[in-house]
């Protein structure tokens, strides 16, 4: 615990000097793997911790992207009041389409949380006068003294080890250990008293929380927002990425984000075209040699790991 | 726990119970009273209906008609999480516990339901009632095993676990369906001795179903035999091991696993 304690004091430390050293597409890396790495531990929340696998997350991270860019374009309200709006928006949506996706589990549960991307998708593709469609909304950027890579680096950094934070106090909460309880055996967890859908919503709520909020950190990034973010590709990067890093461990994700963002910048400018058939190979590779992906390099993952190949 | 100053009080009480299955009655017209403190046994021959009995009686399938009290309130239809805030603790045929929690977590989580926390999203759970888990483990004899994963503990000891599991949500009545399934005849009579010792100690009352006839008549204070979906008789161990009726359709067969 203390030893993971001082690891993450100077990660923050050598992440707070970085821009000191680096030069700006790095400092741009270094965002684009924070949000990332946000936007897969929040749905990590929900495989890793309530095991329910959703191939429709993409729908939170659009729904916040868009919340917050509409207000910008459209109601012209300045960016730090509208990036609060994409958790909120996000939320609302996951409460929404939540409903109705935890009545369902397995593949059911996968498949109904991908019948809402993939309406979300359609609505802000056909919704034109609102969204611009297939032209997304250009121009949304945050205001001056954000506007530079190493302030938006630091922005986004402070954002999002604060989200972690929360998430983190979430995962070891009274309401983790029963998320946890739900996701080993529901049935049981149901006769010590919880009611197990209404959980596996509140879960699933926070969970398109925090989605969002990425989504809405992207947006200002970006500079724009595009329909695919609720496309179903969209969808599987935070998959892949928490089972890369380790779905197990809190910190999976976050890892999980590094490698697969160092490994496409790696790949991908030397070789675009063969990036999907590398990425491909390396999560063959991580789920048959390392299930508890990269997190289990470091060792010391323990039983919790062993155990679910053996059940 | 029985309430003392009304002892008439029935724990659990069923009315002509009634389930079908397609054409099949699986219980038909079940009658049950059970006191509190009463330790009782449902037997039966395979397909008497027992398992169907006991899944009406925790929410876990709807009944078609009859009804069901639980401390004198109907729960008619209440869902199992519903059953467990009133007092209905339970254990599963088969084994039913977090594999991936450690043995001192699977109670802990129970307790933190049992007290209501179980949405507080922020305090930390770690500590919270680790003490009480911990005396509950002390209670089965796992205290030893409490920083094990759950899921590579013995059978045995799993099966204690979820006794304890059970009895962290302060029950008034423990349910056990098979409570020594799949043991070793030795551990049968141990973890029947724990039931027995946490009843007398408590009070609390206890209904049971068991395929091993030592262990109903060496525990059972009363005995409910089901036959055909329906009540054939009900008595005191002697009663039932002397009736014919028992002899014929039940006791007089190999016993069946």
């Amino acid at each position: 615990m203390t030893s993971s304690a001082r690891a993450l004091g100077l990660l923050a430390v050598v992440l707070a000097l970085a821009p000191l050293a680096l030069p700006p597409f790095f400092l741009q890396l270094l965002t684009e793997i924070a949000i990332v790495g946000l936007f897969a531990t929040a749905f990590n929340l929900l495989m890793g911790f309530g095991g329910m696998v959703s191939f429709g997350h993409a729908a939170y991270f659009a729904l916040g992207a868009y919340a917050a860019a509409l207000l910008v374009k459209r109601a012209g309200v300045p960016m730090l009041l509208a990036l609060p709006a994409a958790p909120l928006a996000a939320a609302a949506g996951a409460l929404l389409f939540g409903f109705f996706i935890v009545r369902l589990t397995h593949t059911y549960f996968a498949m109904l949380s991908l019948a809402f991307a993939q309406i979300v998708f359609t609505v802000i593709f056909k919704w034109k006068s609102l969204t611009g469609g297939d032209d997304g909304l250009l121009d949304v950027w945050p205001p001056v003294m954000l506007k530079s890579p190493a302030a938006y680096y630091y922005f986004t950094l402070a954002t999002v080890a604060l989200s972690l934070f929360v998430l983190h106090s979430v995962s070891e909460s009274p309401f983790g250990y029963a998320l946890r309880s739900v996701r080993e055996n529901p049935r049981r967890a149901r006769f010590i008293g919880i009611n197990v859908r209404r959980l596996q919503l509140l879960a699933f709520v926070i969970s398109g929380a925090f989605s969002g909020l990425a989504g809405g950190l992207f947006a200002f990034y970006n500079g724009s927002v595009f329909p695919d973010f609720a496309y179903f590709t969209k969808s599987f990067e935070p998959l892949v990425v928490a089972l890369l890093g380790g779905a197990q461990s809190f910190f999976g994700p976050l890892a999980g984000a590094f490698g697969f963002k160092i490994l496409e910048w790696l790949v991908s400018r030397q070789w675009p075209v063969y990036w999907p058939l590398f990425l491909g190979t390396i999560v063959v590779l991580v789920i048959v040699a390392l299930p508890q992906g990269f997190v289990g390099l470091a060792g010391g993952q323990g039983w919790r790991t062993r155990l679910i190949r053996k059940s | 726990m029985a309430d003392p100053t009304d002892p008439q009080e029935l724990v659990l009480q069923t009315i002509g119970l009634r389930k079908h299955f397609g054409g099949v009655l699986a219980v038909n017209g079940v009658d049950l009273s059970v006191p509190p403190g009463d330790v009782r046994a449902i037997i039966g021959p395979n397909g008497a209906g027992k398992t169907t009995l006991f899944n009406l009686l925790t929410g876990d399938l709807t009944h078609d008609s009859g009804r069901i009290y639980f401390a004198g309130e109907e729960v008619s239809g209440l869902p199992p999480h519903q059953l467990c805030r009133r007092g209905m603790g339970r254990t599963f045929q088969i084994t039913s516990i977090f594999r991936r929690l450690s043995t001192l977590e699977n109670v802990q989580t129970a307790f933190l339901s049992h007290h209501r926390r179980h949405y507080n999203i922020l305090t930390p759970a770690r500590r919270l009632y680790r003490d009480d888990a911990f005396a509950l483990l002390e209670r089965v004899g796992l205290h030893e095993q409490a920083r094990k994963p759950s899921g590579i503990l013995p059978h045995g000891d799993q099966r204690r676990l979820e006794l304890a599991i059970a009895l962290a949500s302060g029950p008034r009545l423990l349910l056990l369906d098979e409570p020594t399934a799949g043991m070793a005849p030795r551990e049968r009579h141990e973890i029947m001795a724990l039931v027995a010792r946490i009843t007398s100690d408590t009070g609390l009352t206890v209904v049971f179903t068991e395929h091993d006839m030592d262990v109903v008549f060496a525990v059972a204070q009363r005995i409910t035999v089901l036959y055909q979906g329906s009540v054939l008789t009900e008595g005191s161990p002697a009663a039932v091991r002397a009736n014919p009726d028992v002899q014929r359709v039940y006791l007089g067969q190999p016993a069946s696993r």
